[in-house]
């Protein structure tokens, strides 16, 4: 009964557009309080605070942070650059171009809003140029970007893995052959468009240009070797490796490459603020809504009913990813993590399936949510660059959807493919 | 209220990003101290997760001015303009009730805590960390109220806050310093001697 009050009070307040972090406080503070009377709001202001102090949280703002200064610092643009002579060569060449550089650094940024926002505006407009179809254009950058979330370092993974308690350099890890394939099987079906739609080359391939953008960008393609090789060798936390990283876009868009202005900084500085802020509230207020879910024992309740009903991990796994998927398209990808995760942990806890492998599916989820409308804050960005129709944009995307769900059900019921680093290096 | 607004907006800009900045210090310090000199930080964790509180509620406030939070306004925006700003008016008040009675309950628990302080600094009262919570609160409140004019007429026109949002990052990305220009497969198309 309680349970049924909780969802509907919630989706209700959800629907008629109050904040979702204030509609999660709104909904706990009734419940608190008809357990626990004025206690229970005590309680509540007390939670607030505890729930924002999340120390591998921290690594949320350092990571947008450094990508921010990393869009505005020119090192995005050298990451263009060098993609471009490497792969620029290949049938539908700027499509390539387009997935590869999504892979090498889109969402080391929190907002992949704005990772869209800068390599789709350099590369659709070259795309529409060079005769490719706008919807195209933005199909493939809007799902390359959002494959991106599963490579390391992913603002998601960091969130999953502070609310489900989760080493988040394992869930990094995990990430990496996922990522890869995926952005392979991009590669492959931009290929199979190029050569069906007749997609023009760009320039051949040669080792001068490409001795050459290596070397313009060799500052911005050691800076994720350094993060990441930091990161993974156990050397510093991945909180600290947000640090690195800020400190490193921070010297070498200001003082190697020279482009970072004062004005540039203190808006990126801004941008990253709010949206941590924006994050953390939700964050702090599900920590008062999962207390409150705690003392009436809904997540173990649900555990035991589903589990009396089917004990079978890949059958609970299934449901899982229904659920996450139809949530990913009613919420944005950080509100979807903090209302699922701390109900279903007791029950991925129950049938036996290790949450790191839960944390893959679960980002890559959402990563299809942030393609299917109505809310798809990055798919809507990269058609308002390209301007066309999200509807229609949608049809030419729904191919990479496709890439994108068979990465699901593969990474769902093959394990090994996310597990096995993690096992070789930490286990 | 115009003016109001676009000062609280320039105060908690400056608070926000000094936080920033300063978690940013530590972080590096905490890093530097470690490897560099052979000595840990013992206050690290905890000030910086102070620190990451202080910037949710201090940034929180921030975003509510600019209307950033994150909801789901599809339904709403499908609704006849008389309902649609019922509703408007409903929501509004779901987010005082719950600022304001989390403003009172954080005020009272911080007159519990005298005298209690920071585990790893104890001449850092707990008083100061967590009044950002009633602080935060209050600010919030304040920038609900400067930026209700601004959302009235947003939701009026059936416009969402986020769609404008939106067009702002991609004016800011396409102002950046002529990007498409030096980008290679546009100046390739202005190079006679391409090897195309």
């Amino acid at each position: 009964m309680a349970a049924l009050l909780i969802f509907f009070g919630l989706l209700g307040l959800i629907l008629i557009n109050v904040p979702i972090a204030v509609a999660i406080c709104a909904v706990a503070l009734v419940g608190m309080v008809v357990v626990n009377g004025e206690f229970g709001l005590y309680n509540a202001a007390l939670t607030l605070f505890d729930g924002a102090t999340s120390f591998p949280l921290i690594a949320i703002p350092l990571f947008i942070l450094a990508g921010a200064l990393m869009n505005t610092g020119g090192i995005s643009r050298r990451l263009i650059a060098f993609v471009s002579a490497l792969i620029g060569f290949a049938r539908g060449g700027l499509a390539m171009v387009n997935v590869g550089v999504s892979l090498f650094f889109a969402e080391i940024s929190g907002s992949a809003v704005a990772d869209v926002a800068a390599i789709g505006s350099v590369l659709i407009p070259a795309m529409k140029q060079r005769r490719y179809k706008p919807t195209f254009a933005a199909a493939v950058t809007s799902s390359s970007a959002s494959l991106a979330i599963i490579i390391p370092p992913s603002i998601p993974m960091i969130l999953y893995g502070a609310m489900a308690d989760t080493s988040i350099v394992q869930l990094f890890v995990a990430g990496v052959v996922p990522g890869l394939l995926g952005g392979l099987a991009m590669l492959g079906l931009c290929y199979w468009f190029a050569v069906r739609y007749d997609l023009p080359r760009e320039e051949a391939f040669s080792l001068r240009r490409l001795g050459k953008a290596t070397r313009d960008a060799f500052w911005a393609l050691l800076l994720p070797l350094i993060i990441l090789g930091g990161i993974f060798g156990g050397i510093v936390t991945a909180t600290e490796g947000a640090g690195l990283a800020v400190v490193a876009a921070l010297l070498i868009g200001g003082l190697i490459y020279r482009e970072l202005n004062l004005p540039d900084l203190y808006h990126a500085m801004l941008d990253g603020v709010t949206q941590t802020a924006v994050v953390m509230l939700l964050v702090a207020t599900s920590a008062v809504l999962g207390l409150h879910l705690t003392e009436i024992e809904l997540p173990q309740n649900l555990a035991r009913a589903i589990t009396e009903a089917t004990s079978n991990k890949y059958v609970v796994l299934m449901l899982l990813n229904v659920l996450l998927l139809i949530m990913g398209m009613f919420l944005h990808g950080a509100a979807a993590i903090i209302l699922v995760v701390p109900i279903v942990l007791p029950l991925i806890n129950a049938v036996g399936i290790d949450p790191v492998h839960f944390g893959i599916i679960l980002t890559l989820n959402l990563a299809i949510g942030q393609q299917t409308p109505p809310v798809a804050s990055v798919l809507v960005t990269a058609c308002s660059i390209a301007k066309t129709d999200i509807w229609a944009t949608t049809k030419t995307n729904l191919p990479f959807i496709g890439v994108l769900l068979l990465m699901v059900l593969l990474v769902t019921y093959v394990p090994a493919i996310s597990m096995t680093l993690v096992d070789i290096f930490y286990r | 209220m115009v003016l109001a607004g676009r000062l609280l907006h320039r105060l908690l800009e400056v608070v926000t990003i000094s936080l920033l900045v300063f978690l940013a210090c530590i972080v590096v310090a905490a890093v530097v101290f470690r490897y560099g000199l052979n000595a840990s930080l013992p206050w690290y964790d905890e000030v910086a997760s102070v620190l990451l509180a202080w910037i949710t509620y201090y940034g929180a406030a921030l975003a509510a001015l600019r209307r950033g939070h994150l909801g789901f306004s599809g339904l709403v925006l499908s609704l006849p303009p008389r309902p649609r700003m019922l509703l408007f008016i409903l929501a509004e008040g779901v987010v005082y009730a719950v600022f304001v009675s989390m403003a009172w309950a954080g005020w009272y628990v911080l007159r519990v805590m005298a005298g209690e302080t920071l585990v790893s600094l104890d001449w850092l009262s707990l008083q100061v960390t967590q009044s950002v919570v009633p602080i935060g609160c209050v600010l919030f409140i304040f920038a609900q109220i400067l930026s209700t004019p601004q959302a009235w007429a947003l939701s009026r026109a059936g416009r969402d806050a986020e769609a404008d949002e939106i067009e702002a990052e991609i004016a800011r990305a396409q102002a950046a310093p002529s990007q498409l220009d030096r980008s290679p497969s546009a100046g390739q198309d202005r190079r006679p001697d391409g090897d195309r």
